[in-house]
């Protein structure tokens, strides 16, 4: 039986590739908190939310996937039950509901839920065991997709929820939907949008509904240029950030849009725009090689594990991140809508660096099994 | 061996591979696009247009008299600032400073350093406030050379009669450290600090507004992108009349003491003067530590605010409470006579009259209006103290007025019971005795002075005094009045018994052997009370007292007599007789006030 030394399989390279997203995100949060005093907290909380994200990590490896995703369930049922709270006594910040207040801290369930939605997905997914998937099986995916979806938007936080649908929607691919399914998803979505977009009244309802922040975000997403003090600064002022890091960045502390206060949220969903300008073309573009490393060692997980239930919880945890850090580094550079997302591991964030790291946890758990057989 | 291998998965996991690379790509090329192609044209927006948040702070609201002409305003003055961020070199650029106007470079680099802990990115460091005007030019016309050198426009709170009626309209000064957390206040907002300008800071200071402008490399304006406008602070219109607060001021002259004037019919205050004043206009830019000494070591304590905050023994101005106590529950009745020798026994103990010789036998009219002592030590042990206790409650005394001022005292009024627990000892007749004519252990403010007395003047409605008559938006025009606000308090007293006091009151100022006749008006009839406090016990006859146990002096009144329009009080500190010493103030108060009046009435 080949029964290897566990802690031999873990893959130590890709450990240290995480490693070196954290401290590049950490640096830049470093260099766009500080104050000409030093260090500011956020800095010292990234690096304890980083140790525990590494403990989580860890943890997360040593029971077997399968004993995990027997949970999957009632974590997903934890995670409606915490959104459902952060509806009656969640904190508010920036026009939502999003916190749930934790002692001194702040915990944010929809960051917890969407991990959550990717395990309950993936069991079901590989319980039904149907190799081809097609629109009538899709109720109970849908079903289980749709309540944090709308959890989420009601908070509201049109960004999460957009993450959520579209890593349900990823998952769903992967596990074979079918391609006649997926033509009549895109005929139905394109009636919708139409729909909404053409005729006046519906547009006219579906638009007052939204708050204005998010009506600003969507007109500012349309033409940035528009209105420079208003909805379209983050992108103007966070490409201008990007375009002037050049090849080699600015330095250290040096980029002046970071430093300036130019975005508010500079350290959280706009790293990216800080790490760029600070350290030019050779460290943006070190960072989205670390990413993409990580995606197709993630990939690769997928394809060398040894049933349905490790392929799909694999593929789930690259589709989430993938979507996180293609919309996020894409929001910094002004070609994807400004629906404030952290970037997994860079950003300031105890609950998004803690749950990236569990998902990480939970790819490399299904890494060294996959030679393992069933016991 | 695998079970259950999931083929068809690793069949699709390829196409999810490529999509994943491809749109890595995209962000490649997307960030070759912005960082190379495109990379001087934004390193040059980032460089040459910087966009900066400047705060603008709104002008402070005026203070206006009741009449509309301006107490306290603003001017504008210039400062110079730094900011140390777009100085390329802080040295050389202070030591080019320091060529063209007079500063202390070391001085500088100091407060740059000292300010860092606190300081924002780009927040500028002042180098030199209110320059003069030819320093301003000069910095301007070399601007090039001072890269993060500004000039910054500054509204300075000038209060244009200096120490006139400084207590009331306070001043402003920097926040303090814990105001600024609870304010939210960034740390060069000025706020009131005292006076009107504190409670009414809200009003006054309205909110600061920003602009945003893009600066170039030296941070020199390029071009304003957007301002979103100030909200000025709200104009105020006091109570307070110019012309009787000059009069009040120059009448008391360079005596400590305190003034106030009110229309007993709102509560309005019309003029509130204690002395010695000080003058706000030390404080807008931060008092120096010289002038703070002076004013904080005083041993005449110029900053308090003796109208509100200073308590005395109410001397024989307490003789109206102690009259409509005996004349309300009809234990005095007016023709009641006491014959004064100058003196009355009590055990071994003597309590003197004011006359030596005595007023001889008097009834309630001639007791009052000569303030004869021993009638009152009769009569108010003949109504008894708890009941004078309760009379001096139901005027005011031993409560605050609840005007909007900080830090009223609300002066006393002993009981047998408090005398017992405080002292360890028992209430003597003696006490009755002595508190009946306002020693003892009575004391007031002159503000409660004011409003006992206008309530006598109103027939007993007591208001809170208002300094404020309206609020004024500077914008809109919109204006917010304050209405005569009624207190709770209400001395329900019999219309005879008032009436009575009310004649011996007139008596007091207009009859021959009255203690007030200092206050004659020839237009108007005036009704007062003199007060004379005394600081220490009983003097022994004869000998002169240093200057700080002399009497203080009061006064109380209010005018016309018929149909009142103003209620003053007055009180010299250690200005010796009331009659002599406070008499004279409030008739040249009175006088100022009914002037306009009195031309009418001359007719």
């Amino acid at each position: 039986m080949p029964d290897r030394s566990r802690l031999s399989n873990i893959p130590w390279g890709m450990i240290g590739v995480v490693m070196l997203i954290a401290l590049i995100g950490l640096s830049a949060v470093y260099s766009a908190t500080c104050t000409a005093s030093g260090a500011s907290s956020l800095f010292y909380k990234q690096i304890a939310w980083i140790v525990i994200g590494l403990i989580v990590m860890f943890i997360a490896v040593i029971p077997d996937y399968h004993t995990i995703s027997r949970y999957a369930y009632a974590l997903y049922a934890v995670s409606i039950l915490m959104l459902v709270l952060v509806m009656f006594v969640g904190k508010s910040g920036m026009g939502a509901q999003r916190w749930l207040p934790l002692g001194p801290f702040a915990f944010q369930p929809s960051e917890l839920s969407k991990l959550a939605l990717m395990l309950a997905l993936a069991k079901y997914y590989a319980d039904s065991s149907k190799k081809d998937i097609c629109l009538t099986d899709l109720t109970a995916p849908f079903i289980i997709a749709i309540v944090p979806f709308v959890l989420v938007l009601r908070q509201p936080d049109l960004g999460t929820a957009m993450m959520l649908g579209l890593t349900a929607a990823m998952l769903t691919l992967i596990a074979g939907l079918r391609l006649k399914a997926v033509l009549i998803l895109l005929v139905i979505g394109a009636v919708i949008s139409a729909t909404v977009l053409f005729i006046p009244p519906v547009k006219k309802k579906i638009w007052s509904s939204l708050k204005p922040y998010q009506q600003n975000r969507i007109r500012a997403f349309i033409d940035p240029s528009s209105d420079p003090l208003g909805s379209g600064y983050h992108t103007n002022q966070s490409k201008i950030a990007v375009g002037s890091g050049r090849i080699c960045g600015k330095g250290f502390r040096q980029g002046t849009q970071s430093q300036m206060e130019f975005l508010p949220e500079r350290h959280t969903d706009f790293i990216f725009a800080v790490i760029a300008e600070e350290r030019g073309l050779l460290g943006a573009g070190l960072l989205i090689m670390l990413y993409l490393f990580l995606m197709l060692f993630g990939i690769d997980t997928a394809k060398n594990a040894k049933d349905r239930l490790g392929a799909l919880m694999a593929s789930g945890i690259v589709s989430m991140l993938a979507i996180y850090i293609f919309i996020n580094i894409g929001m910094a550079m002004g070609i994807a809508p400004v629906v404030g997302v952290p970037l997994p591991l860079a950003s300031y964030g105890g609950t998004s660096v803690i749950t990236t790291f569990l998902a990480l946890g939970l790819l490399f758990n299904i890494q060294i099994r996959r030679f393992m057989l069933f016991y | 061996m695998r079970q259950e291998a999931p083929l068809d998965i690793q069949r699709r996991l390829p196409f999810f591979a490529a999509f994943i690379i491809l749109m890595t790509i995209v962000l490649f090329v997307r960030l070759w696009f912005l960082q190379v192609v495109k990379g001087e044209y934004y390193y040059d927006l980032a460089e040459n247009n910087r966009i900066r948040t400047i705060k603008i702070q709104p002008p402070r609201g005026v203070i206006y008299d009741r009449k509309g002409r301006p107490i306290v305003e603003n001017v504008v003055v210039f400062d110079i600032s730094i900011v140390p961020e777009d100085a390329h070199n802080l040295d050389d650029t202070i030591k080019r400073l320091a060529s063209l106007i007079k500063i202390e470079p070391a001085r500088v680099k100091e407060a740059v350093q000292n300010a860092a802990p606190t300081r924002l990115k780009y927040e500028p460091v002042k180098v030199k406030e209110e320059a003069p005007w030819e320093e301003v030019a000069v910095v301007e016309a070399h601007q090039d050379e001072l890269p993060g050198v500004i000039v910054e426009p500054v509204h300075k709170r000038h209060y244009a009669y200096g120490g006139f009626g400084s207590h009331q309209l306070g001043y402003i000064g920097k926040v303090s450290q814990a105001q600024r957390k609870q304010e939210q206040a960034d740390i060069n907002l000025l706020i009131g600090q005292g006076g009107i300008e504190k409670v009414h800071d809200r009003l006054l200071r309205g909110a600061a507004g920003r602009r945003m402008v893009q600066v170039n490399a030296a941070g020199m304006k390029v071009k304003d992108l957007g301002i979103e406008d100030p909200r000025p602070g709200r104009d105020l219109y006091l109570t307070i009349d110019l012309d009787v607060q000059r009069a009040a001021e120059e009448a008391l002259g360079n005596r400590r003491g305190a003034v106030v004037a009110m229309d007993p019919g709102t509560g309005e205050i019309l003029a509130l003067v204690s002395h010695p004043n000080f003058d706000p206009n030390l404080f807008p830019r931060g008092i120096s530590a010289r002038d703070w000494e002076r004013l904080t070591n005083d041993p005449s304590h110029p900053l308090y605010n003796r109208a509100i905050q200073s308590v005395y023994p109410p001397g024989s101005t307490f003789k109206i409470i102690v009259s409509l106590a005996g004349l309300d529950t009809g234990i005095i009745k007016p023709d009641d006579k006491v014959t004064c020798n100058g003196f009355i026994r009590y055990g071994k103990h003597t309590f003197r009259c004011w006359k030596k010789g005595g007023h001889g036998t008097v009834s309630f009219h001639r007791a009052l209006v000569e303030s004869c002592d021993v009638y009152f030590y009769t009569m108010g042990e003949r109504i008894g103290y708890d009941r004078v206790a309760l009379y001096a409650k139901k005027l005011g005394l031993g409560a605050l007025t609840g005007i909007r001022l900080p830090d009223e005292k609300p002066g006393f009024v002993p009981t047998p019971a408090w005398k017992e627990q405080k002292l360890k000892e028992p209430w003597y007749p003696g006490d009755t005795y002595i508190n009946s004519i306002g020693q003892g252990f009575l004391l007031m403010s002159p503000i409660q002075a004011a409003r006992m007395i206008a309530a006598v003047a109103n027939g007993g409605i007591f208001y809170r005094p208002e300094l404020i008559l309206k609020s004024r938006d500077r914008e809109s025009g919109s204006v917010t009045i304050y209405q005569p606000e009624r207190s709770e308090l209400r001395a329900v007293i019999d219309k005879s018994a008032l009436d009575e006091v009310r004649r011996a009151l007139i008596g007091v100022v207009n009859e021959p052997g009255g203690t007030g006749q200092a206050s004659r008006i020839a237009a108007f009839l005036v009704a007062g009370k003199t007060g004379t406090a005394q600081v220490i016990a009983q003097k022994e006859p004869g000998k002169r007292l240093t200057e700080h146990l002399e009497d203080h002096a009061w006064f109380v009144a209010y005018a016309p007599a018929d149909s009142p329009k103003i209620a003053v009080s007055v009180l010299v500190e250690n200005g010796g007789h009331g009659g002599a010493a406070a008499a004279p103030v409030a008739r040249k108060v009175i006088e100022e006030y009914l002037k306009d009046a009195g031309q009418k009435q001359a007719i």
